[in-house]
């Protein structure tokens, strides 16, 4: 803490969420402040904010003892005012920035702790791709505008310690020094009255304990941060084994992804479909060192394609699904996910819905056509909604059946249709490539556009066959291949802004290809209600 | 409600000698008990909605006081409960959320002023204004102005405020007005302390009764021909004491300053912002001393005349600072001044801006060209420019900051708790409307206005509570499809039942009613309401975690009593049922009001009872199944779309593990109280197959063990590594 100015309040903005206990905090500062013989005064507008929402809470505080004041009252502010904060302590990272944003820190005064934990906004969960903000970023925006600053993961020292972050806020806010109190006057107020301490109170002064020393110990709080900036990092992927005779086809820069590529085809189907992976990235491989002879751009597009090829090729089907969900690994993963304790039983039911498709993925041609006919006649699709205990041995066992299917996927339908999909794509790639580095590499990222399962599946398919058929190929005003690959690139970010396509179809035209065409829907007949009959039924009616 | 507040019963009872602390709205209830208050009223709202709460909480001991506290069924009915101060020595108290309270009670505020009243009246209004309001932003004033209320602006001092409430009910009585107490939201809430008094039981109370009703006295009645006389009498007698009253007892405050020349006439709520821009701009001390004269405005209409002009007389100028819009005080005193023909300069919304909140930083902005017009001198010049500092500094870090952070920021709006049991019925409603086409949707008043906001982005109007029903009568006649409103069950009992379905079926609209039966009015802070399951029914339930709204069937009884026809309940977790429900009443044949009750304990109040039973299960030993749901990672394609169709805050999205690749997964996190909608969802609209449903059972049965291990065996047997 700076010298402290003892003729204003100490002041202090909370930022947190509705249901994290910012009311309690402020309770309990204001506690500690009379029991220390100091006037303070707390303000909040909780309103609906209660319900998950963003909320604000503000203390001041006068920095001298009121038996010193003879007498005088000081005047506080009720709300917080930009600029004039000594400090601002928030349980969200997000939220630390939007009140910095606001204009409530400044270089000169505010002592800023915010955690490093995010609570995801909806609108960031939503987005079809990763919504996210960056969490760098909003670091950086607190280091740049906080005279002090101290970053850990509230959340977690607030979980370790089986309390809520309240708690941990108040320990932060001690351990900084910023109010003329001592550390065993917060202890106190926490503790309560009462000879006995509860079990809640033992838990608050563990977390409190936790950010106390984490703001009090300088060292302590640069691991933190260091160990924040690393977690912010992805991790190196995990480079699995590679066999010599494969790895000597490519160039080491594409080994990783080639490696983790491979291994997911060979789990997938076996030895053979492997073995197509790496042909067909061989394909790609020689486009690239024909358009880019002194790998000036390090296999860039080798790399994507080792990656996106591994993807599209191990579909997800029921065999694969099935696979996945009776692995003993995933059981295990499970048991973590709901701590679970050791002596607890834990069962788990595994939600399917699958529909005709489904199973005419793995039918012959002819079966299958016949199947998908049958579904397209009836008013709304089939689908079979199951609940499958995979903990019971029936629901394991029919998992294991089902992942048992791999041989009969090869001789699905779908099967042969992705591969004539993937052909396309990866001959497009190779195209795009020998006539434009840049062209080849945008459309290799367009495999991003192929996930999952059923509709979305089938919706990311159209809308990358589409990208490829009028973006690559197809005649446009502007054929040079850099105006194509701008086209592409702008249409692969448009493809994930919105489940309907509406910004592919305008980013489409834009570009001066046709938007994607109008896909059929089952309309449903919805009568008119009592609406008076127009004028001419009127007439028809006299007639 | 499962909400306790013994804490702030005990307060209430303090007395002489003893200091309150705790929150502005409490201390004003106390204040009420300090005056002797016989009967108390009201309808919950943010940010007032503890003083009743609190109250009807307390009853043995408003009782023992011989109180009597009324949770009424609206606004109106609070306000018509005044009445009975206008024939008996009563003093009462009622409470509301304002505007939108105000705006429900006025038709009783209106024949409540007229013939006055006898026993002191005192309405706790909280001014939902600026940041953190709810609702439309209007100001209570105009209502004081229109019926002349006494209009009380206490500044935002324990010890003010409660002062005031007491000097409230004795202006009412010596004016025969009733008193309006208009309390800001953040003063609602600020925590401080005060001396207290001993509370004083009623005169007149539910302990001491009334033997003889009132002898008959047509003055008393707001009917013609003397309602032409009460008129006479606003402005004869009842303002004329009220100003009386007021002057004698110095409830505006007069602060000196050296600037004799200059002053500042300020509403006595906005006071302390005031003193923090004054110190900002380097006029006043932390305790209050300025050096520009202060009139603080505790009763803010009437104005009492002379107070005004003597303060504005001789002054070079004046400065108003007076919140939101229009200027009633401002347009006043300019009058008067006018009419007095005093010379003296009067600012305000010239240089204060004239809507919105006025924090420090606006008022300082308003505050600096009046310093800066009226004290060139050298000694302010210093001062302002280093406010000018301040205030252009602001500007810049805004600037600053939105460059840095690039993208601007993702809002956070409040939403649906976890488990809510209102989510559901807008995820189906999404589907639906993919079956049966878009609907125009009038929405209302309450948690289900989350629906409003992302994921979901629902709702094209609100015109009050309750109103949903009622404010689709002009629309669906000339739509195509057919519309929906949306209300809950807060809603129905405040309003919407006469507003909306009486009205519905006595013109045979064709129109479609969803109701939200969760049980309690939520967004107000889950008070019960008449269809709340009872306390018995909660204390014999064998299993505490299941919804118990449908124990109670007020609601339906009452529509099938006016004559509803089409009339479905349905479990807001069952997604599919709710979803083809909706297909019915969209596309059905019959042409009436088509009513579906969406039946779902409110989470919160559901938690606040199941984690108290759960603890108390686990530390007896006995058997407790805890639900979780979950998302397979490696199953999990990324597209979100569960997120899309929920926007529960335990189901968020995390980096993906898999290192090929690239968009995060969704993920369940701690906090998820398995309310089952990501089930329904999964279903309901074949999401991809990465759910699962997990029970962890605790303490299980010797037999449960022994089938688990069996299986266990075979299972991993069959199990892949």
């Amino acid at each position: 803490m700076t010298i402290m100015n003892r003729t204003q309040p100490i002041t202090l903005l909370i930022c947190a969420l509705g249901g994290e206990g910012g009311g309690v905090l402020t309770e309990w500062l204001v506690d500690v402040a009379r029991h220390a013989g100091y006037a303070a005064q707390s303000t909040s507008i909780p309103g609906v904010a209660q319900r998950t929402g963003a909320t604000t809470y503000y203390v001041e505080v006068f920095p001298v003892p009121l038996a010193e004041l003879g007498g005088r009252k000081p005047v506080f502010s009720l709300s917080p005012v930009p600029g004039a904060l000594d400090a601002i302590v928030s349980s969200e990272l997000l939220e630390t920035t939007r009140q910095i944003g606001n204009g409530m820190s400044s270089r000169e005064r505010t002592l800023v702790i915010s955690s490093s934990s995010r609570t995801l906004t909806t609108a960031e969960r939503m987005e079809l791709g990763d919504g996210r903000a960056d969490a760098q970023r909003l670091v950086d925006v607190i280091k740049a505008f906080s005279r002090e600053h101290h970053v850990f993961d509230m959340g977690t020292a607030a979980r370790e310690s089986g309390t809520i972050v309240s708690a941990v806020m108040l320990g932060a806010v001690a351990g900084s020094g910023l109010f003329p109190f001592p550390r065993e006057a917060y202890e106190q107020v926490v503790r309560g009255g009462g000879d006995k301490i509860s079990k809640m109170a033992e838990a608050s002064l563990r977390g409190f304990a936790k950010a106390f020393d984490a703001v009090n110990a300088p060292r302590q709080q640069a691991a933190m941060v260091t160990g924040l900036l690393a977690t912010s990092q992805d991790e190196a992927p995990a480079t699995a084994a590679l066999p010599q005779a494969v790895a000597s086809l490519f160039p080491p820069a594409v080994h990783d992804l080639l490696a983790l590529g491979h291994a997911r085809v060979l789990d997938y189907q076996d030895a053979d479909y492997a073995r197509l992976y790496v042909e067909r990235l061989q394909k790609v491989l020689a486009a690239e060192r024909s358009a880019d002879p002194a790998a000036a751009q390090g296999f860039a597009i080798t790399r994507e394609m080792a990656r996106w090829l591994a993807l599209w090729m191990a579909f997800d089907d029921i065999v694969r699904v099935a696979e996945l969900k009776s692995r003993a690994s995933r059981a295990r993963r499970v048991r973590d996910e709901v701590k679970a304790g050791d002596h607890d039983i834990v069962k788990v039911y595994d939600h399917f819905k699958p529909g005709a498709p489904e199973f005419a993925a793995l039918l012959p041609d002819s079966l299958a056509n016949r199947v998908t006919a049958w579904d397209r006649r009836r008013a709304t699709p089939w689908a079979l909604p199951l609940k499958v205990g995979s903990h019971s041995v029936f629901g394991m066992a029919s998992l294991r059946l089902l992942a048992s299917m791999r041989w009969l996927r090869r001789r699905g339908q779908r099967f042969a249709q992705e591969q004539a999909l993937i052909e396309r794509w990866l001959d497009a790639v190779a195209r795009g490539t020998q006539a434009h580095w840049r062209l080849g590499h945008e459309i290799a990222l367009c495999g991003r556009l192929i996930k999952g399962y059923g509709t979305t599946n089938e919706r990311g398919k159209h809308n990358l066959l589409h990208v490829i058929d009028h973006l690559a190929i197809a005649p446009l005003p502007d054929g040079a291949p850099s105006a194509r690959a701008d086209a592409i690139a702008a249409a692969r970010t448009a493809a994930l802004a919105d489940e309907a396509g509406t910004a592919l179809d305008a980013a489409l035209v834009r570009h001066g290809a046709p938007p994607r065409p109008v896909k059929a829907v089952p309309v449903r007949w919805v009568r008119q209600p009592r609406g008076l009959a127009t004028a001419a039924q009127a007439k028809s009616k006299a007639h | 409600m499962e909400v306790s507040f013994s804490k702030e019963i005990e307060a209430l009872r303090l007395g002489e000698g003893d200091t309150f602390h705790g929150e502005g709205i409490l201390a004003i209830t106390k204040g009420l008990l300090q005056s002797g208050v016989a009967y108390v009223g009201g309808y919950q709202g943010a940010p007032v909605s503890h003083l009743l709460d609190v109250m009807v909480q307390a009853k043995p001991y408003m009782d023992e006081l011989g109180v009597h506290v009324e949770a009424c069924s609206n606004e109106a009915s609070a306000a018509a409960m005044l009445g009975a101060s206008i024939h008996y020595p009563l003093r009462g108290a009622v409470t509301w959320k304002s505007i939108v309270g105000t705006n429900v009670a006025a038709d009783a505020l209106s024949n409540l002023s007229s013939p006055g009243v006898r026993g002191g009246v005192l309405i706790v209004v909280g001014e939902d204004y600026g940041e953190g309001a709810s609702v439309i932003q209007e100001r209570t004033h105009a209502y004081a102005l229109k019926s002349s209320m006494c209009l009380l602006d206490p500044r935002p001092d324990l010890g003010v405020m409660v002062n005031m409430v007491e000097h409230g009910f004795r202006l009412s009585e010596t004016s025969n007005m009733p008193c309006i107490m208009e309390l800001r939201i953040r003063t609602c809430h600020v925590r401080g302390s005060f001396e207290c008094k001993d509370n004083l039981p009623p005169a007149v109370s539910t302990r001491a009764l009334i033997e003889e009703p009132a002898g008959f006295d047509y003055m008393r009645l707001a009917h013609p021909p003397v309602t032409f006389r009460h008129e006479k009498l606003k402005g004869e007698e009842r303002l004329p004491a009220a100003r009386r009253y007021i002057a004698e007892h110095q409830l505006n405050e007069l602060i000196p300053g050296k600037h004799e020349d200059l002053g500042i006439i300020v509403q006595g709520g906005l006071y302390n912002a005031l003193i923090r821009s004054l110190q900002q701009l380097g006029l006043a001390d932390a305790f209050g001393a300025t050096d520009i004269p202060l009139l603080v405005l505790n009763v803010t209409y009437p104005l009492v005349p002379e107070e005004v002009a003597d303060f504005c007389a001789g002054k070079r100028a004046v400065l108003v600072v007076e919140e939101g819009q229009p200027e009633y005080i401002e347009q006043e005193i300019a009058t008067l001044l006018r009419r007095r023909d005093i010379q003296t300069a009067l600012h305000g919304c010239d240089l204060l801006p004239p809507a919105g909140e006025l924090g420090v930083e606006a008022l300082a902005g308003g505050l600096a060209p009046f310093v800066e017009r009226y004290l060139p001198g050298s000694a302010q010049q210093s001062s302002n420019e280093s406010a000018h500092g301040w205030l252009a500094g602001n500007r810049e870090r805004r600037a600053a900051v939105a460059a840095q952070s690039g993208t601007p920021l993702p809002n956070r709006p409040p939403s649906f708790c976890i488990g809510c049991p209102e989510r559901p019925v807008f995820s189906a409603l999404k589907l639906a409307q993919q079956d049966s086409g878009p609907v125009h949707i009038a929405a209302d008043i309450g948690c289900h206005a989350f629906g409003t906001f992302e994921p979901f982005s629902m709702g094209h109007s609100i015109l009050g509570y309750g109103m949903s029903l009622a404010s689709r009568a002009g629309v669906s006649p000339m739509m195509q499809r057919r519309v929906l409103s949306i209300m809950g069950d807060g809603g129905f009992w405040h309003n919407g039942l006469l507003t909306g379905v009486q009205s519905a079926l006595f013109n045979g609209d064709d129109a479609v009613l969803m109701i939200f039966k969760n049980g309690y009015t939520s967004a107000t802070g889950t008070q019960d309401i008449i269809s709340t399951p009872d306390d018995e029914v909660k204390a014999h339930a064998v299993d505490k975690q299941q919804s118990l709204v449908d124990k109670n069937q007020t609601i339906e009884s009452t529509l099938k009593g006016l004559g509803v026809q089409w009339l479905r309940t349905v479990h807001t977790y069952d997604v599919s049922k709710m979803r083809s429900t909706l297909n019915d009443a969209f596309t059905s044949s019959f042409n009436g009001l088509k009513v579906i009750i969406a039946e779902g304990e409110c989470q919160l109040e559901r938690q606040r009872r199941i984690k108290p039973w759960i603890a108390s299960l686990l530390k007896k030993g006995e058997r407790v199944v805890r639900v979780k749901y979950g998302v397979d990672e490696d199953v999990c394609n990324g597209d979100h779309a569960c997120i899309r169709l929920s926007g529960c805050p335990t189901l968020t999205i995390k980096d993906n593990p898999d290192p090929l690749k690239v968009d995060p997964v969704a993920v369940v996190i701690d906090g998820c109280v398995g309310c089952g909608l990501c089930g329904a969802n999964a279903h309901a609209a074949t999401l991809c197959p990465s759910f699962y449903r997990a029970e962890v059972v605790q303490n299980p049965k010797w037999h449960e063990r022994l089938l688990h291990s069996l299986r266990g065996a075979v299972v991993r047997v069959l199990q892949p590594a």
